[in-house]
């Protein structure tokens, strides 16, 4: 028996791979390039059926959205909005995750249940009860009531990822450096910091992300003025489709996300404790 | 061919993982109700040879025959060979009851014949009281018994055991290891073992197949690979030896002794069969030696204790050639005695022990 | 010593989990009164089944009902379905599986509005199915295909955006299993079939429930993609409630929350039915 160069086996692996390539290019390359195409029609030359390309590209859609929409109004909501809430979710997040990674308490797998409980709650049922909430309670400042809702609804994440990265410090090097004597900013500097880096920031751009994405709660809480990008995008699809108004938000929605996601990634990878210490 | 088909037949089977090669034109041949052992350091094909065997791994070339089958192209699943995984690899989410009973559904036997050869398994490897309990529930040990009863279970032609007792501790290893002796004389399966630990393989074996490189070393009785080593590698894996180069000086064919001079000096060397030339390896076992009471032996030789480990009855020395420090052996006293670091020692080792290695000197 | 450390981890516990139990208890617990005549923008608070009753005795209620568990149902179920031959496909890495595990958890980097956008902009009149099929030549003009009757686009929005989830919480589980067991299980004469039924089936059972019960809830509350790619002539849970609490002026809230309340069952029982049946099937299988 001898073996061919490539053997049967090979040929259906580099097919079946090359067919997921090219449901992967239909059903997601294409569409954005669809979008991105669409972006780009001129205001003055619409593309119309039958015409397969649009007849003018520019970027002019680009600049009309930005000096007559809501948009730079909507980015700047956003991306506040996410910092406050990033900021406010790590530091509530942290004592709780220090708990469940590196204590054992009674009723820590129940607690740790019930931090999920954001995630099995349907989106819109706690935005408009939480609406009629706020209502009850005289808070209208929408900003705030924004930043509890996506506070409480993103938490689960953050606890959840830095528990994680609570588990990874290793009990043997807390113990050294405190047994030679290291003040509790050294052990926390040598045995915690380098552990916990790359899941803090993690989390701090996954929270972001998911802030800014968030829909429910920024829609129905600020409602009708308060405008977010996710907002400004549901604005021009559905009844109302205005589609190169949508591509140019889809874009502006995902493009920034997609980086920040894939750095996150990157940092979750780096958090392998083995990576850390050198040890495995 | 025979008229007797052997139970297992490997001719020349080699396999190659890219530019490894893991088994190189191995063949030997196990007859009905005998252990085989594979023994060798990891890495050097046995497991591999193992799961050639099993199925699980074609060979690029050779052939393996069960009770006189060509298994060319047979799938581990319609193999008539059970293994005992090192990992014991129970199904976890199965009783062991229903473990054990694996196999003898896939075979479509009814659900009454089952559970009574599943009963049965289960008393003979003592598992009766803990057929209801999932495998997390158990104890290593158990859990290496219910891998056991599993493959018992389907009676296959061939039982296949990779170190099945590895992640077991010292104690309970010997324990069963002689269990799996027993069972396999009693319901005299064929049986080929994978282990690294030599006390194994010698303790339980018909058959030992030591290996290096995906190359079988030598293959013998365990008495025979003990006391008639080929080469360097056998006698340095199987149990301790000393290795020494020797070169002939004179021979007396008729009467098998054979002078020779060595890193001890001059020694006379009684052997059945002739060496391979005049100047190759031999060695000697550590518990062959003898402290030299009176004066007038051959291969007698005085050496100076480096170092002494009490075993209790008896005592491990490490000892050199009082005029050569350089070289250091190991010999083996009674535990009574009386020796100590520093001293010297008169020692004789018998003619008939030291065995001439086939592996010449270039 | 030991109940100074309980009462340090519990007070360590109070920032994280504090702010989630009560904000969610709030909030149930304000849908829950709201629906029985509590906390009233409009007349008196007073205990009042009416609004139950006004709402379950309405056909259109329970036909959203329905639709929403009907889409959830099959949306969960394709997801799966879909996502765990690829999962046991890519049990053990070879050339190019690295490729394929990134392209299929790319969806989960797209937000649902965009999803859902790309996926109008490709079957709307101008989108690039209909431009394909017209030049292929198989329809004569562009067909309508956005907000379809039966809710197939959101299905497709549901399955693209829900099997990335599926994929990484049954890949998990199925990586898990060791080539050992299922050596095992084909050295003692399992061929594919039996080794799927009896041994990697029930040892992957609990992913796939797990991944069942998140898109079912997911799916069942949805809001955005039934807004855009949906019927236009049915709601959706989310959207029914919303258009109740807006519309009906008196009552609207206390009817909105009936709504709520019942999304919640629908979400907590529903998904509780679909995992328990996926576990029957999988008992069955083994058999």
């Amino acid at each position: 028996m001898t073996k061919l160069l490539f053997s049967r086996n090979d040929v259906y692996r580099y097919l079946t791979v090359l067919l997921a390539v090219l449901v992967f290019l239909i059903f997601l390359a294409l569409p954005f390039a669809m979008a991105v195409l669409w972006s780009l029609v001129d205001p003055s030359h619409p593309w119309a059926y039958p015409a397969v390309l649009p007849p003018v590209l520019s970027l002019r859609r680009w600049a009309e959205i930005w000096t007559t929409s809501a948009l730079p109004q909507a980015l700047y909501n956003s991306y506040a909005l996410a910092a406050c809430v990033s900021a406010v979710t790590l530091l509530l997040a942290v004592p709780t995750a220090y708990a469940f990674g590196r204590m054992e308490f009674t009723g820590k797998s129940t607690a740790q249940m019930m931090t999920l409980i954001p995630l099995i709650i349907p989106g819109f049922v706690s935005a408009i009860f939480f609406s009629a909430l706020l209502i009850q309670l005289g808070v209208y400042s929408r900003f705030a009531g924004i930043v509890i809702g996506h506070t409480v609804s993103l938490l689960p994440y953050a606890i959840r990822l830095l528990t994680v990265s609570f588990t990874m410090v290793r009990q043997d090097l807390v113990d050294a450096a405190r047994d030679l004597g290291a003040s509790p900013l050294t052990v926390f500097r040598t045995a915690y910091l380098p552990v916990l880096k790359p899941g803090l920031l993690a989390s701090l751009i996954i929270v972001f992300i998911l802030s800014i994405e968030e829909f429910a709660i920024s829609y129905i809480v600020g409602a009708p003025d308060f405008v977010t990008v996710p907002t400004i995008l549901y604005s021009y699809l559905g009844y109302n489709f205005i589609r190169p108004n949508a591509a140019v938000v889809s874009l502006i929605l995902v493009v920034p996300n997609v980086v920040l996601m894939l750095i996150a990634e990157r940092l979750l990878k780096s958090a392998d404790p083995a990576v850390v210490t050198g040890k495995g | 061919m025979a008229l007797m088909a052997n139970a297992l037949a490997v001719e020349r089977a080699s396999l190659r993982y890219g530019k490894f090669q893991a088994l190189k034109d191995v063949t030997f041949s196990a007859s009905q109700g005998q252990l085989i052992t594979l023994l060798g350091p990891s890495g050097c094909g046995k497991t591999t040879l193992l799961k050639a065997i099993a199925g699980f791994m074609p060979l690029d070339s050779g052939r393996i025959d069960i009770f006189g089958r060509d298994m060319q192209g047979v799938p581990p699943e319609k193999r008539d060979t059970a293994m005992c995984f090192q990992s014991y690899a129970l199904f976890p989410h199965l009783s062991v009851a229903d473990n054990i009973g694996f196999g003898l559904r896939q075979r479509r036997l009814s659900a009454a014949e089952i559970a009574t050869r599943v009963s049965s398994v289960a008393e003979q490897v003592g598992l009766s009281l803990q057929l209801q309990k999932l495998p997390g529930q158990l104890s290593g040990g158990q859990q290496q018994r219910v891998a056991l009863a599993r493959a018992m279970a389907v009676r296959p032609g061939v039982m296949l055991f990779d170190e099945p007792l590895s992640n077991l501790d010292a104690k309970l290893r010997d324990h069963v290891r002689m269990e799996i002796r027993a069972l396999q004389r009693e319901h005299g399966f064929t049986a080929v073992y994978v282990t690294h630990d030599q006390s194994e393989a010698l303790a339980m074996s018909d058959l030992v197949i030591v290996m290096r490189a995906g190359v079988i070393e030598q293959m013998g009785r365990p008495e025979e690979i003990y006391r008639h080593p080929v080469n360097r590698f056998v006698a340095d894996f199987i149990g301790t030896a000393n290795i020494m180069p020797v070169r002939i000086l004179s021979r007396d064919q008729a009467r098998g002794e054979y002078h020779v001079t060595c890193p001890l000096g001059q020694a006379v060397i009684r052997s059945a069969t002739p060496p391979v030339g005049d100047h190759l390896y031999a060695c000697w076992r550590p518990e062959d030696t003898v402290v030299a009471t009176d004066s007038g032996n051959d291969n007698r030789f005085t050496f100076k204790v480096s170092a002494r480990t009490f075993l209790g009855s008896l005592c491990d020395l490490s000892v050199s050639p009082t005029e050569d420090a350089s070289v250091c052996y190991r010999i083996q006293t009674h535990g009574s005695t009386p020796v100590s670091e520093g001293q010297t020692v008169d020692v004789v080792i018998p003619p008939d022990t030291i065995r001439f290695l086939d592996e010449a000197i270039a | 010593m030991t109940i100074n450390n309980a009462l340090k981890a519990y007070l360590l516990l109070i920032p994280g989990l504090l702010p989630i139990v009560a904000f969610m208890s709030l909030v149930v617990g304000m849908a829950v009164s709201q629906s029985i005549g509590f906390f009233n923008f409009a007349g008196d608070d007073h205990f009042s089944l009416l609004f139950w009753q006004q709402m379950l005795t309405q056909d259109q209620f329970w036909r959203v009902f329905f639709y929403s568990a009907r889409i959830a149902v099959v949306s969960a179920v394709l997801s799966v379905m879909l996502a765990y031959p690829v999962a046991l496909w890519l049990r053990r890495p070879f050339p190019g599986s690295d490729l394929i595990s990134a392209m299929i958890k790319a969806p989960i980097l797209v937000h649902g509005l965009v999803a859902a956008f790309l996926f109008v902009n490709f079957i709307s009149f101008q989108g690039f199915l209909n431009v394909a099929l017209v030049h292929l030549g198989l329809i004569a003009r562009p067909i309508r295909m956005q907000n379809d009757p039966y809710g197939i686009g959101v299905v497709v929005l549901q399955v693209w955006k829900n099997m990335p989830f599926a994929f990484l919480i049954i890949v998990g589980s199925v990586r898990a299993i060791g080539d050992d067991i299922l050596d095992a299980a084909r050295d003692l004469g399992a061929g594919r079939l039996a080794r799927l039924r009896r041994v990697i089936l029930p040892l992957t059972l609990r992913s796939l429930q797990a991944s069942l019960i998140l898109i079912f809830i997911g799916t069942a509350g949805d809001y955005s993609f039934q807004a855009v790619a949906g019927p236009i002539n049915i709601n959706s849970m989310s959207q029914f409630m919303l258009r109740i609490q807006m519309d009906n002026a008196a009552h609207g809230w206390n009817e909105a929350a009936v709504v709520a309340v019942m999304l919640m069952v629908l979400s907590l029982f529903g998904s509780l039915a679909v995992a328990g049946l996926m576990q029957f099937a999988v008992r069955r299988a083994g058999r």
